[in-house]
């Protein structure tokens, strides 16, 4: 060996040394590619280098990379078979190297690449191999012809050796990553998806997770409550791209029964897997219209995958990834991380569903709870589903005596209850019918309306007796009070007519008791239309008091002197005024109480007896009492009696006629004079009431 | 005729207009007395009013058909309760004659008379069936 072959056999192996380290500081393919493009090839003293691979069906050469080779010499041979005529397919398939010296061995032995590179000189193909097999090959082209000697050979073969460690290496190191990329995104999906039961919003930021890890474009479209799709997310780096994309969606809305894409996917449940995406189906898909042509070609779409979310054999919606600008085109890797996805998705969805209906079912339980109406569903055989309490409260039977249970079993007037109950389908607007129902003995008017829903029918059940009673005492008033006109009216206008009837002469006698009577029944009318005024101020609260010292037992008096004017023969009215203070009370009131309680006293009092103001006066409070001996009030009535409307005996079967306002009236006035009206009283001996007003101060 | 009323402006009235068209008239005050004085004279018709303290005009009407003796007597209700189920309710108690209040009492004694002539005639029910039909005769 010369001073020179020693010198450059140095020099090539400081040059392999330096090869050696920059490949392993070399992590990623890319750097590996790197450093054996710029600094392999210099090594070896080439021209320009290529490195191929077996594509993952190992049925074709990938050209990864290059380095030296004019662009327009390698277009075509991106990618090309391994079954090609070619030096790096023969490589890869035998795992041999092959060192052609010039252009001339070369059209020898390839003749098919004749036409190929025609200024080429010498050329080696190495194989790229792990242990033993072949996964790949390095081409290194040189500027002149050589004759390779054996240590220049075992230069290359050495470089090729390191260059296959280092890129199986960074190849083994590149799945890795990205299997921990995947493991992390389904761990951080699942966590997003777990962390809210808002699963639009989830959903949302799954789509948002995706990108640009891996998609460039990522949607998410569902299926609505009607079977429509709703497009639920878009997501893209750009914002700007991704407002687009929904006016895209606007302007292009999907065909429900396109046979590719979100549509068919949503229909046939089944995912749409395209690692390419093949010119006529865009073509297809696009048509004539050369605007989407336009779009269609900005977007850049390389590959899609579009994978239903199915969760209990229902397909809830659609999840589609696309890869464009930056993206490199999908594997059957990145396809099953798009079904696991989906899967965890729809899985998240559906329990969201699950939960919110099973909360909505609650919530409503919980309403029907609490609801005062009483709610009854029946199901198709019109037996008892729900019986909430109200309805329990209503018909006296309990939810679990009811449950299961025909309601016309479970309550004996059901049918009575439901009869004339018009059904109106959801939504449309039930009309209650009032029906009195005896319900455990007890008579109830219940308000009931029905609503039939298909399965089965719901009832609801107003509990109206309270309602019905003050709409019955104020139509008896109605009535009471026409009849207490109607008597003294027919006594004025008789007397009237009476008195100028020209056929028969009255007696003197009869024509003064004829006037009298016009004057005392027209007085009466005139008090009972006051009496209905005064309340009717009393509820607008518009009574006006002139509250000033007053002595009652002057009132009193007077009240005695006027009611004895027409006082029955049978009764004796008198007033003890011993121990009577001043009191401060508007005098025209306390007066108008005391007419009304005299006035009860002697009506309750039909067989007679004595009726007695007493006035006693204490330091603070002075009482005027009127007692009588007349019918009394039964125990259970003595409170209702100053009700409004309220009548002892509404039917009038003693007889006894008024307004039923008097005693309201009555005690509206004293506590407003901020007095007490009450009233002691026993059946058939007679009643007392007491006024109980403040002293002067 | 009988009167019953517990309003004696009432009584006053049909007395005067009664005795002018020459009837015979008695008075009650209330429902019991009625019953006595039915009882012991015999009239042949009671103008009868309802709300009357203790012995209604109802149960006053209902006594009288209880017995025999007072059965046929006819009835005119002469009341301030003006309602159809009222109405009915005289029609149902076999009343001829259904007065509301306030009412003529110078066409009282005609109407008076024109019952018992009808009565004559027998046509008893189809009076009764008149009190219902709200219009007054």
């Amino acid at each position: 060996m010369s001073t020179a072959e020693r010198s450059d056999a140095a020099d090539r192996a400081r040059r392999l040394q330096r090869v050696a380290e920059l490949l392993a500081e070399a992590v990623t393919p890319q750097e590996v590619l790197d450093a054996i493009l710029n600094e392999g090839v210099r090594a070896a003293e080439a021209r320009a280098g290529a490195i191929g691979v077996l594509s993952e069906d190992e049925q074709s050469i990938e050209i990864l990379a290059q380095q030296g080779y004019d662009p327009s010499v390698m277009s075509g041979w991106e990618s090309f078979p391994v079954a090609a005529p070619t030096p790096m397919s023969q490589v890869v398939r035998t795992g041999e190297p092959l060192f052609i010296s010039n252009l001339a061995d070369r059209n020898e032995l390839f003749p098919s690449m004749a036409d190929e590179g025609q200024d080429g000189h010498a050329l080696v193909i190495v194989p790229l191999a792990v242990e033993g097999r072949a996964f790949g090959a390095m081409s290194l082209s040189f500027d002149q012809d050589i004759d390779f000697g054996l240590e220049r050979r075992e230069m290359k073969l050495t470089l090729a050796r390191q260059a296959a460690q280092a890129l199986a290496r960074s190849r083994l190191y590149a799945t890795e990553q990205a299997l921990r990329e995947r493991m992390t995104f389904i761990a951080e999906a699942s966590e997003v998806l777990a962390s809210s039961l808002d699963y639009n919003n989830t959903l949302r930021r799954v789509a948002q997770l995706a990108v640009p890890r891996l998609a460039d474009w990522c949607a998410i479209d569902m299926v609505g409550p009607d079977g429509e799709i709703e497009r639920l997310a878009v997501a893209h780096q750009d914002p700007e791209k991704v407002r687009w994309a929904y006016e895209l969606q606007e302007r292009y809305p999907p065909e429900p029964d396109a046979p590719t894409g979100v549509p068919h996917v949503l229909r046939s449940g089944e995912p749409e897997f395209f690692p390419e995406i093949p010119q006529e189906l865009l073509d297809q898909s696009i048509g004539d219209d050369e605007e989407l042509r336009r779009i269609v070609d900005e977007l850049g779409i390389k590959s899609a995958i579009t994978v239903p979310l199915i969760a209990r054999n229902r397909t809830l919606g659609a999840f589609t990834l696309i890869a464009a600008e930056t993206h490199p085109p999908y594997t059957q890797a990145d396809f099953e991380l798009s079904l696991e996805l989906a899967r965890r998705a729809a899985v998240a969805v559906d329990n969201a569903r699950l939960f919110r209906e099973a909360e909505r079912g609650a919530n409503a339980a919980q309403a029907l709870a609490y609801v005062a109406d009483g709610v009854v569903l029946l199901d198709g055989e019109g037996s008892v589903r729900h019986w909430n309490p109200a309805a329990a409260a209503i018909t006296g039977v309990s939810e679990q005596e009811a449950l299961g249970r025909p309601a016309s079993d479970v309550v004996e007037a059901w049918d009575a209850l439901t009869a004339h109950v018009p059904l109106v389908a959801p939504g449309g607007a039930a009309r209650p019918v009032t029906v009195p129902i005896v319900f455990d003995g007890r008579e109830r008017w219940v308000a009931v309306s029905g609503v039939d829903f298909g399965q089965g029918r719901v009832y609801a059940l107003q509990d109206v007796t309270e309602e019905h009673a003050l709409e019955k005492t104020r139509s008896d008033f109605v009535a009471t009070a026409s009849h207490e006109l109607r008597t003294p009216l027919a006594a004025v206008y008789g007397a009237v007519r009476t008195l100028r009837r020209e056929d028969v002469e009255l007696s003197d006698e009869d024509q003064a008791q004829f006037l009298e009577m016009i004057e005392s029944e027209a007085t009466r009318l005139a008090r009972i239309v006051d009496q209905i005024l005064l309340a009717g101020q009393l509820d607008a609260d518009a009574v006006e008091l002139d509250v000033t010292d007053c002595d009652p037992a002057e009132i009193a008096a007077r009240v005695v002197d006027s009611a004895s004017l027409h006082l029955p023969h049978d009764i004796r009215l008198s007033v003890d005024a011993d121990g009577a203070t001043t009191i401060a009370c508007d005098e025209n009131k306390l007066r108008q109480v005391l007419v009304n309680l005299v006035d009860n006293a002697v009506k309750y009092s039909p067989g007679g007896g004595h009726v007695e103001i007493r006035l006693r006066g204490g330091d603070r409070r002075c009482l005027i009492q009127v007692a009588d001996e007349g019918l009394g009030i039964p125990f259970e009535e003595r409170e209702r009696v100053f009700e409004k409307f309220y009548r002892l005996d509404p039917q009038q079967t003693q007889g006894v006629g008024g307004s039923g306002l008097g005693l309201y009236i009555c005690r509206e006035l004293v506590e407003r004079m901020n007095g007490r009206l009450s009233v002691e009283s026993e059946v058939g001996k007679g009643s007392r009431f007491t006024v109980d007003l403040p002293v002067r101060r | 005729m009988l009167v019953v009323d517990d309003e004696r402006s009432i009584r006053l009235l049909c007395r005067v207009n009664l005795t002018a068209s020459g009837i015979e008239v008695l008075e009650a005050r209330d429902g019991r007395e009625a019953l006595e004085v039915v009882r012991e004279s015999r009239p042949d018709l009671v103008l009868l009013d309802v709300m009357m303290p203790e012995v209604d005009g109802w149960t006053v009407a209902r006594e009288l058909a209880r017995d025999e003796r007072t059965r046929d007597i006819p009835i005119i209700f002469l009341t301030a309760r003006a309602d159809p189920a009222d109405r009915r309710r005289g029609q149902q108690l076999g009343g001829v004659g259904y007065l509301t209040k306030p009412f003529d009492p110078v066409a009282i004694g005609e109407y008076v008379e024109d019952t018992l002539q009808r009565l004559e005639k027998g046509e008893r029910e189809q009076l009764s069936r008149e009190i219902s039909s709200e219009r007054e005769r």
